[in-house]
């Protein structure tokens, strides 16, 4: 490689570490999610499943370690992701006392759970 | 299996382009999830979608070590990108999707020449609003700047949330020439802060269409996987390249978007 300098580590402040944390958390999560779905598909020897698994038939496919409640779940850790990230950049700018950005991320959550439910109607 | 491996191959593509120019690359996974792999369109939309949000959260495992994401304009601007794509429903019922996404094309090939034209060769301001710095291995040194334009950025952006929200893909496209030609913010950081923000508006669309039944995990799981892959491999090119690079690559790649726009448009493609 090059014998340029080492650029300077970057130090994060608390928003960057709570963004952080919380996707690469939400990538293992729901990467270790899909691996187990698609080891269980092998297993069956079925093939990735067609059509997720509704929300209220999880925990019964999960349990019967159906390879689509495994995948689905996998998914929904994915999709959740974002609204934790900015549920945590919530309370990350709480901690940093910036009321502005506390009331910008408030309404950027509340924005995001007003569409989906309004997409759901 | 061929079909496994021809999902992951094209996801990893989309995903290290998407990364690295902060657009997402759902707009290249609808056709060819949808022309090549024989998906149904909403299916392949659902599947686009949660690819942005791979792309989305993988990227930032790099950009924001970097300190590169502007996390304070992001949150600023979902606010605007949000209501927007709420928004999207209404602006369907007003105008014709067909004249809508023409009309996205001639923008994208607008953007793509004013990118081309000044995109590079911005120089970084301090004017003290939403102030960040981070270092720029590509020149060696670090880039310090503010943020300018916060009112036609927000309302522009409500435009870009806006058209998103319609058109299930895009919005990136016109975050980072809005951020890097209107609001004075550097490349690098700009298309950090895109990709930060592309995960947001791709989430409740995501949710949306899960809960409609669009959601397959068949194609989306190869999808994912080959979108992360490449998402990790995106953002390293993007701190390591010259802007004037990615410029150039920005450009060829809004253009090729713009023709699948016109191709959609002219119904010659799904």
């Amino acid at each position: 490689m090059s014998d340029a300098p080492r650029p300077p580590v970057h130090a994060m402040d608390a928003v960057e570490r709570t963004v952080s944390r919380v996707l690469t958390v939400g990538i293992a999560v729901s990467v270790v999610l899909m691996a187990l779905g698609l080891g269980l598909s092998v297993r069956d020897g079925s093939g990735i499943p067609h059509g997720v698994v509704p929300f209220a038939e999880l925990p019964s496919g999960l349990a019967a370690l159906d390879p689509a409640a495994y995948l689905s779940l996998g998914l929904i850790a994915l999709i959740a992701t974002p609204f934790v990230r900015v549920a945590g950049s919530i309370v990350a700018f709480v901690r940093e006392r910036d009321r502005r950005y506390v009331l910008i991320t408030s309404v950027v959550f509340a924005v995001m759970c007003f569409s989906v439910l309004l997409g759901r109607a | 299996m061929a079909v496994i491996v021809g999902i992951l191959l094209v996801a990893f593509i989309a995903g290290v382009f998407g990364s690295m120019l902060g657009v997402g690359g759902g707009i290249i996974m609808v056709p060819v999830l949808s022309l090549a792999f024989g998906v149904p369109i909403k299916t392949a939309i659902a599947t686009s979608i949660v690819c942005v949000i791979a792309t989305s959260s993988m990227a930032q495992t790099t950009f924001a070590a970097r300190g590169m994401t502007n996390m304070r304009l992001g949150m600023f601007l979902e606010v605007a990108t949000t209501i927007g794509a709420i928004a999207g429903g209404v602006t369907a019922v007003l105008i014709d999707g067909r004249i809508l996404q023409g009309c996205f094309a001639a923008v994208l090939f607008y953007v793509a020449w004013q990118m081309g034209r000044r995109g590079a060769g911005i120089p970084p301001v301090e004017t003290g609003v939403m102030p960040s710095r981070y270092y720029d291995p590509a020149e060696g040194r670090e880039i310090s700047y503010g943020v300018h334009g916060l009112v036609p950025g927000f309302v522009l952006s409500l435009a870009a949330g806006n058209v998103s929200g319609l058109l299930g893909v895009g919005g990136g496209a016109f975050k980072v020439p809005i951020m890097s030609l209107l609001m004075g913010v550097p490349l690098k950081a700009t298309i950090a802060t895109s990709n930060l923000m592309i995960g947001v508006t791709a989430a409740t669309g995501a949710a949306i269409f899960y809960g409609r039944g669009y959601m397959d995990p068949h194609w989306a799981v190869p999808a994912v996987l080959g979108i992360l892959v490449g998402a990790r491999l995106g953002p390293i090119l993007a701190v390591r390249l010259k802007a004037k690079v990615l410029v150039l690559v920005f450009e060829a790649v809004l253009c090729v978007f713009g023709v699948l726009m016109l191709l959609q448009a002219l119904g010659v493609m799904p």
